[in-house]
């Protein structure tokens, strides 16, 4: 009986890690005794966590992650820096919006990732074509996210501020920020996940190093299991920067999580 | 001047945004005119006449329809199966408790990756033709419709449910009557997220391993320094992800107007 209230008060973890762990299970099994694995087209579990431990325990890969992160955060910061305050302005002055919204509007819902191959040949292979393709993509979650919240700012709180003889000033960091602040960390998850397909996507293209060369890479000389390796380490990256985020929103603005399960 | 006035006011967003838009082109045109470029510079600079130029000879050498039809197939196709899965996928999911929970950390994963990350493994097992680029497609725009499909079953009104339960309605009945319309505004929603998604997924696709379709085309023009060639394919995409997602966002808010939240952005 003690069992069963144990699986029904964890009924979601359970099956999620056992769903995992058979699919893993069942991949290794089936290419072990049922399926002659061809080296060239697929690989196993057990091949991968011994690339995997070879890549990342003794040290391969973590050059390559080092490179691609620090194009990344180059990137990134200038998209924070830029895009908040473009956003807050637009937020704040009715004619900024009108002036600015459709551009940006027509940029963002744009494949802005074509325009790589010109960047590249433009900045060159390396560092600063890699972070300005991460700027370009990352920048509108912050602007659109910035206005939102800057929009949605309590016209009450705002009247309050001022009534009680707050200037600008206060009213900028005692009301619009704080208001704002799950807002941008909201743009920050989704512009998260479009700089990690401009760090990628300039890695494919044109790169000597770095984790989307790196897989790439392993691709092109069958050396599938490193790439799974390597594939492996991006989605444990990608998971853990999201789900602090979400973490983060969930922390900076309890009231909004309303039914966001995932 | 005071009809030219309100007349202004009345339209001012338009008059605005429109002119800021303009005003860029404008200045981008007359860039080469007022200041000289340098030499270096300008072998990656062009200006809108010319790739306008670029596009009308482009069109008129019949060289761009090829690559045009390519992109056009892997963007279906690979938007068709993501529909085909998704959908049902995102159904199932959403009514059953034991198979969301077995699926969940799939979905969780997968779409916080980015999903060009399968792009070299896709062409080791597709090929450089056509096959990789419409998985690569599938991948991308599979998971949003999916998540939104999963929110819109979830999101049913228990109370209708348990009406046509009580009425005597089987499982199918209930998706048919209650959930599946009920879902239709999320599914909207899905669908416009999975079209910014392929069309990602049809531009990368193309730069890499491909030899026709319109990133290919960008990617060679690229690498020769036509630059104007390369606005002209930027300005097709540019211009069939805004009339895809305008349209799509029109339907949704017919389809929406009484669900106040609005759709999951990721």
């Amino acid at each position: 009986m003690g069992l069963k209230a144990i699986y029904q008060e964890y009924q979601r973890p359970i099956l999620g890690s056992a769903s995992v762990l058979g699919l893993i299970l069942i991949w290794e099994l089936v290419l072990t005794f049922l399926i002659p694995l061809n080296p060239f087209f697929f690989t196993k579990p057990s091949l991968i966590a011994v690339a995997f431990k070879e890549q990342v325990i003794y040290g391969a890969l973590w050059g390559d992650l080092a490179v691609s992160s620090r194009a990344f955060l180059w990137g990134f910061s200038f998209a924070v820096l830029l895009g908040i305050p473009l956003g807050a302005f637009m937020g704040w002055r009715r004619r900024a919006e009108y002036t600015l919204d459709p551009f940006f509007t027509a940029l963002y819902a744009s494949p802005l990732v074509a325009l790589a191959p010109l960047i590249i040949v433009v900045f060159g292979v390396g560092l600063l074509a890699k972070s300005v393709l991460v700027f370009a993509l990352s920048i509108f979650p912050f602007i659109f996210n910035t206005f939102a919240g800057v929009r949605s700012t309590d016209r009450l709180l705002i009247n309050v501020v001022r009534s009680f003889g707050g200037g600008e000033k206060d009213l900028y960091f005692k009301v619009i920020f704080p208001s704002t602040l799950p807002y941008i960390v909201a743009g920050a998850r989704i512009a998260l996940g479009r700089g990690l397909v401009g760090i990628i996507v300039g890695e494919f293209y044109a790169a000597s190093e770095g984790i989307g060369f790196a897989i790439s890479r392993f691709g092109d000389t069958y050396r599938l299991p490193e790439m799974f390796a390597g594939i492996l380490v991006l989605m444990i990256a990608a998971v853990v920067l999201t789900e602090g985020m979400r973490k983060l929103e969930t922390v900076l603005a309890p009231w909004r999580t309303t039914q966001e399960t995932r | 001047m005071n009809r030219l006035a309100s007349f202004y006011i009345e339209k001012e967003h338009y008059i605005l945004g429109g002119g800021f838009i303009l005003l860029l082109i404008v200045l981008w045109e007359s860039m080469p005119h007022v200041l000289t470029i340098p030499r270096g510079l300008s072998l990656f600079f062009t200006t809108p006449s010319r790739v306008i130029d670029a596009c009308y000879q482009l069109i008129v050498e019949n060289q761009i329809q090829d690559h045009f039809y390519v992109s056009s197939i892997e963007f279906l196709a690979g938007l068709g199966l993501a529909v085909a899965v998704g959908l049902p996928v995102g159904l199932i999911t959403g009514r059953s408790r034991i198979l969301d929970a077995m699926i969940d950390p799939f979905i969780t994963v997968f779409n916080a990756t980015p999903r060009l990350i399968f792009l070299p493994l896709f062409i080791l097992w597709f090929g450089i033709g056509i096959w990789s680029k419409i998985m690569i497609v599938f991948v991308g725009a599979v998971f949003p419709l999916l998540i939104n499909t999963y929110e819109g079953v979830k999101n049913v009104d228990r109370v209708l449910v348990n009406v046509v339960r009580a009425f005597g309605a089987n499982e199918w009945q209930t998706m048919k009557i209650v959930v599946l319309p009920n879902s239709v505004p999320y599914i909207v929603a899905g669908l416009r997220l999975a079209i910014g998604r392929a069309i990602l997924g049809v531009v990368v696709g193309e730069f890499f391993g491909a030899s026709k379709g319109l990133g290919f085309m960008i990617a060679t023009a690229a690498t020769n320094y036509k630059v104007d060639v390369v606005f002209v394919g930027v300005a097709i995409f540019m211009g069939l992800s805004l009339v895809l997602t305008m349209a799509v966002k029109k339907i949704e808010s017919n389809l929406a107007r009484w669900r106040p939240e609005e759709a999951k952005t990721f």
